[in-house]
């Protein structure tokens, strides 16, 4: 039974992490050391999303399009700011969400949330795939805030993601944090790059899953969370 | 004119002088049309010019069509790089690293991906009708329903989604089924807004058979509002543009209505 360590996965397979803003931040927000990093993230942020916003620019003329029409005006900088919103995960960490949500609580049997929508974008081709993530874990003594299993999975989404190494940030998270029993994560996304472009299917779904734990392990703990998520 | 979302599908280099008398260009189609001076439906083309439509002539109606193919292959080879480079500058700016494995071609993948998207601007009706308009004495509804439709918001650059039912009762000539399609690909492989690319298939249409009139319904999820923003799983927006008997007699317009929801 291996836990792989989530924080060095992200540095390796999902690029930079910009946690050290959040690190300084978290000791005290009055701070003057503080507020000048803040300054400086503000001005940098800034600075990003001019250049991003001139790629969009850079973009739309070369597609031929006429930037100047009325509907594109604005659209490098529309475009620009959903890009980062739809990549806003880097920005997080498990930690600073889970909110100190975790609870001492007397229960071992499953627990599951599933149905949860996800959006994320294809790292290969920057199109978006969308889908529900089924959780369950086998909580050891500790549970978590049902809503935290929601935000550890938007943490991990929105970037520009492969859907096998979403699958196992997520449960590699939840099992860093909690410690449970088990920990399973069932991924089934439609992505459009296979949809609008390339083979052109529509109907194809991707099915992804990591089974950590008893999950693993055993197969009828498994096949209880596989029949509880069937619809 | 009703100013409706005007605006030139032309690249720079090929700005077209919309200066003439009648108000404009709206992707090139309306040289020949008149404008209704307002009342009824928005800013739509009037129905009296698809009903007298036996009376343009081949060339006109080819006329109506010159518009200039904005992109061709070779511009597609040509931009590549500048894409491509536009991408790597992207990833940089989010934060990620260009350099790591899964990232190392995506800004060429990303770019060939969004030329795909955009492919309705290398494409002209005419060609793609291929000529397979057919003398046919069928004067009762044709429905093609249900066609995927797949498109960019001008506005956000992210995808839009849904289908498209299109309905027209012709006038002696009949079209080839899938060139309705065809002709759905042309104007959804753009940076669209919905509204604009129903009307610019309906009047597509229109221009091409001259029938007694033409129904288009759009539903589509805009992931523009699901992914971003207001954050609405399950919205769907649905446009329409009626033209000819659609718009004048109810009955036809309830009876596609009703066919296409079936």
């Amino acid at each position: 039974m291996e836990y792989h360590h989530a924080s060095k996965m992200n540095v390796a397979a999902n690029g930079k992490i910009v946690t050290k803003y959040l690190d300084v931040c978290s000791e005290s927000k009055h701070s003057d050391s503080c507020r000048e990093e803040k300054g400086s993230k503000d001005s940098e942020d800034a600075a990003r999303l001019s250049c991003i916003e001139k790629s969009y620019s850079t973009i739309l003329t070369e597609l031929g399009e006429d930037t100047d029409r009325e509907g594109l005006l604005r659209t490098p900088l529309r475009a620009a700011k959903a890009m980062q919103f739809l990549t806003k995960g880097y920005q997080e960490t498990t930690q600073a969400i889970l909110n100190d949500a975790i609870f001492d609580e007397n229960h071992d049997e499953m627990v599951i949330v599933k149905d949860i929508d996800l959006f994320s974008l294809c790292e290969h081709h920057l199109v978006p795939f969308f889908g529900k993530v089924h959780i369950a874990y086998l909580p050891n003594k500790k549970v978590v805030g049902l809503s935290k299993l929601a935000r550890i999975v938007e943490i991990y989404s929105r970037r520009l993601q492969v859907q096998e190494r979403l699958s196992k940030q997520i449960a590699t998270a939840i099992s860093e944090a909690l410690e449970p029993a088990g920990v399973a994560v069932v991924i089934e996304a439609v992505h459009m790059c296979m949809v609008m472009r390339g083979v052109q299917k529509m109907n194809s779904k991707t099915v992804t899953s990591v089974m950590l734990g008893a999950f693993q392990e055993d197969p009828k703990t498994r096949e209880e969370f596989l029949a509880l998520t069937r619809k | 004119m009703m100013e409706h979302s005007k605006q030139s599908q032309y690249g720079p280099n090929e700005k077209k002088d919309a200066g003439s008398g009648d108000g404009g260009v709206l992707n090139g189609h309306f040289e020949g049309m008149v404008k209704r001076p307002g009342g009824g439906r928005t800013g739509a083309p009037q129905a009296s010019d698809a009903e007298s439509g036996s009376h343009h002539t081949a060339a006109s109606v080819m006329e109506s069509w010159r518009e200039e193919r904005t992109r061709s292959v070779e511009d597609n080879e040509m931009s590549l790089p500048a894409l491509a480079a536009a991408y790597g500058t992207i990833l940089r700016g989010l934060g990620e690293d260009p350099q790591r494995q899964g990232l190392l071609k995506t800004p060429w993948r990303a770019a060939t991906a969004m030329q795909f998207f955009t492919k309705g601007y290398q494409e002209k009706i005419i060609d793609v009708l291929n000529d397979a308009i057919f003398d046919e004495d069928h004067d009762e509804m044709v429905i093609v329903k249900d066609i995927d439709m797949f498109s960019m918001c001008e506005h956000h650059l992210v995808p839009i989604f849904g289908r498209v039912h299109i309905g027209y009762l012709p006038n002696k000539r009949v079209l080839g089924l899938s060139k309705l399609a065809r002709i759905v690909e042309i104007y959804s492989r753009r940076l669209q807004v919905q509204e604009r690319l129903t009307k610019q298939i309906a009047v597509a249409i229109t221009e091409a058979l001259q029938p007694a009139g033409v129904g288009v319904v759009i539903e589509a999820t805009h992931m523009c509002m699901v992914m971003r923003g207001v954050q609405k799983m399950n919205s769907k927006t649905v446009t329409s543009t009626m033209l000819g008997v659609f718009r004048e007699d109810p009955k036809t317009r309830d009876e596609f209505l009703t066919l296409i929801r079936s």
